[in-house]
């Protein structure tokens, strides 16, 4: 439990430095986004507009007075208004786009967990044997994919050529969101391609990653003893190996959550899905900073967050981590 | 306590490592017998065999190892011939195994009581989950771990109770042998102690037979009955144990006889024996041990010598200067 607190004490801190430098970063560059639009109007403004201005967004007063009225922001989840998609309020545009990335990396994350790690299992348990030689291979080459090549290679397949699939969106335009059985067909129907694209790429790292650690477990002496004691292969595959070899494969997929999230950005361009790269790359090409901040933010909390949940798996699964 | 009545009789056993282009070849056709209620010793250099012998007598011999001849007799059954079912049997009913590292030998994340009980529930299904509980009570009770600490991990047991509960988990289904392979070279001397005469009382009290593996040849010889000599994955002698110190008949026995210190009496310079094993990939001619025998005669590195028995002495050995 103490461990537990600990660790919430250290992601509270992690999380106010990110709001730190998210904060600090931008301002010590030249210029600041009202200095470019006071600027455009080439002296036409008066000392009032300039203040309303700079007012509107944020740039009024001491580093410390901007400082101070941030960190108030944050807390509130309040991260002003969207210039560009003007007036949506960017939190919400944020949550819209976040829904729909957490849609797809989610789904693909956990087919490519699920499907990786059976396969490493599978594999290390028996090693140089006729799966393993075929598969391990394989996933080696598709792991070293880039996501932008798998999507474009899809889109191009199935969108454009054959049209089994959708050419864009989460969803048909037609249907409202509802938790009905059509809309949700018609969500994976569109969001299949876009999984594919990360799966892909993804499930031969777990398999690697989960064949190696088995491979090494596979020599020490519980395992030996385990199978000494005449237990079933399935029980001393699962139990005695398998349980120990998935403690580190969580912590990767805790480090790999960040990772995916700005990796989604490609595959949510290529097929046009409105998720969270998709609003970040128009809000960069338009100077949204707002989004842009905000957007930068929610990533660092997603990693934080991530990070925690996978503490606390391990604390739960390794009870060696237990005390103190 | 030992009659002489054999338990394993293990004859011309031979196992082989496989590389992609040599194969060594370390076990070479070794006969021994465990007698019922005994104490059997295999000690010898690192790398002589004797772990490989261990794990061959449990089926436990896993690629790059390969048993490629011999017997391994149980009451006539060759064990190297067993499917699938019978080994199933066999293994802890009939052979149990305790490990070296008592540090490695438990599953780190799993309650210890689970690796008591699934061995149980694996063999006697008719036990149920409570008889299964009751009896790994009983078995901690029995190595003098309080029963209230089953749930614990291993993490949470100091180096001995981590062997004690491994012995416990050997004594689970009562079996006939118990194989240890170097059970208390991880551990300081005062617990070795301790954990060697609490085997020697659950011996006695349970009458299994015991395989013990160690280079520690002082330990040995207190514990054991017999005693095989190994060098270069063949047995050079099999003696009694008391005769192993004082009326070694093969030099590599005497030679291992005089590097162990005597803890008592004066200091004496420790001789030890030159040069090293030989390389199981290119062995020597004749004699394996005749490259640093002191007595090598001309035959020793023509022929080698064969494991005869010397009734005079009541032992075993294969040399040349016997005959």
């Amino acid at each position: 439990m103490l461990y537990i607190l600990r660790r919430v004490a250290f992601y509270l801190a992690a999380f106010f430095v990110a709001v730190t430098l998210n904060f600090f970063i931008p301002r010590i560059m030249p210029g600041d986004p009202s200095a470019r639009i006071i600027a455009s109007f080439q002296g036409r403004l008066n000392e009032a507009q300039i203040e309303a201005i700079r007012a509107s967004y944020g740039t009024t007063g001491s580093m410390w007075e901007q400082y101070l009225g941030y960190v108030g922001q944050v807390l509130r989840m309040d991260f002003g208004i969207s210039t560009v998609q003007f007036p949506e309020p960017t939190s919400s545009l944020l949550f819209y786009g976040a829904t729909w990335t957490l849609v797809l990396v989610g789904i693909a994350i956990t087919f490519a967990f699920l499907i990786g790690t059976m396969m490493g299992i599978h594999a290390a348990w028996n090693r140089g044997g006729f799966f393993d030689s075929v598969f391990t291979p394989i996933n080696v080459m598709l792991n070293a994919f880039t996501p932008a090549v798998v999507a474009l290679l899809l889109f191009y397949a199935f969108s454009l050529q054959l049209q089994w699939f959708p050419l864009g969106r989460a969803h048909s335009t037609g249907l409202s969101p509802s938790l009905s059985f059509e809309f949700i067909g018609n969500v994976l129907y569109h969001a299949t391609l876009p999984v594919l694209s990360i799966l892909i790429v993804s499930f031969g790292g777990w398999h690697l990653g989960m064949r190696n650690v088995m491979i090494n477990l596979l020599n020490e002496d519980f395992v030996i003893l385990a199978r000494a004691k005449g237990l079933s292969d399935r029980r001393v595959r699962y139990r005695y190996v398998a349980r120990n070899a998935i403690l580190p494969q969580i912590t990767s997929l805790a480090l790999s959550v960040g990772f995916l999230l700005g990796g989604a950005l490609v595959t949510e361009q290529v097929f046009n899905y409105p998720g969270l790269g998709k609003f970040t790359v128009t809000a960069i090409e338009s100077r949204d900073y707002s989004f842009i901040q905000a957007q930068l933010l929610l990533l660092t909390m997603s990693v934080l967050v991530a990070n925690f949940l996978s503490d606390i798996a391990n604390v739960v699964l390794d009870p060696r981590l237990r005390k103190g | 306590m030992s009659s002489d009545r054999a338990l394993l009789e293990v004859r011309n056993l031979t196992v082989d490592y496989v590389g992609e282009h040599s194969i060594a070849r370390a076990v070479n056709g070794i006969d021994f017998d465990i007698r019922e209620g005994e104490a059997f010793g295999l000690a010898g250099e690192s790398g002589c065999g004797k772990s490989t012998v261990a794990f061959a007598l449990a089926r436990l011999t896993r690629l790059p190892g390969l048993v490629s001849g011999g017997e391994v007799r149980l009451n006539g059954e060759n064990v190297l011939k067993f499917d699938k079912a019978r080994l199933k049997a066999y293994r802890w009913n009939e052979v149990s195994f305790v490990f070296q590292s008592a540090m490695n030998a438990l599953n780190p994340v799993i309650p210890v009581a689970e690796q008591i009980t699934d061995v149980i529930e694996t063999h006697n299904p008719s036990l149920g989950a409570d008889g299964a509980r009751a009896r790994a009570e009983e078995l901690f009770e029995l190595v003098g771990i309080p029963p209230s600490r089953l749930d614990d991990f291993s993490h949470q047991f100091s180096g001995g109770m981590r062997q004690r509960i491994c012995i416990a988990i050997a004594l689970a289904l009562n079996p006939r042998l118990i194989i240890m392979d170097e059970p208390t070279t991880a551990l300081d001397v005062v617990v070795q102690r301790d954990i060697i005469e609490q085997i020697v009382d659950l011996k006695a009290k349970l009458g299994f037979s015991v395989l013990f593996i160690t280079h520690d040849l002082g330990l040995m010889i207190e514990f054991c009955d017999r005693i095989g000599i190994m060098y270069s994955g063949e047995l050079v002698e099999v003696a009694p144990s008391e005769a192993i110190l004082t009326n070694a008949l093969h030099p590599y026995t005497r030679a291992l006889g005089n590097s162990f210190p005597p803890l008592t009496g004066p200091r004496l310079r420790m001789e030890g024996i030159p040069g090293s094993p030989p390389d199981l990939r290119s062995l020597p001619q004749g004699c394996r041990f005749a490259p640093r025998c002191p007595h090598a005669m001309d035959i020793c590195r023509v022929e080698n010598p064969e494991l005869r028995l010397y009734p005079e002495h009541r032992s075993q050995a294969a040399c040349h200067l016997l005959n």
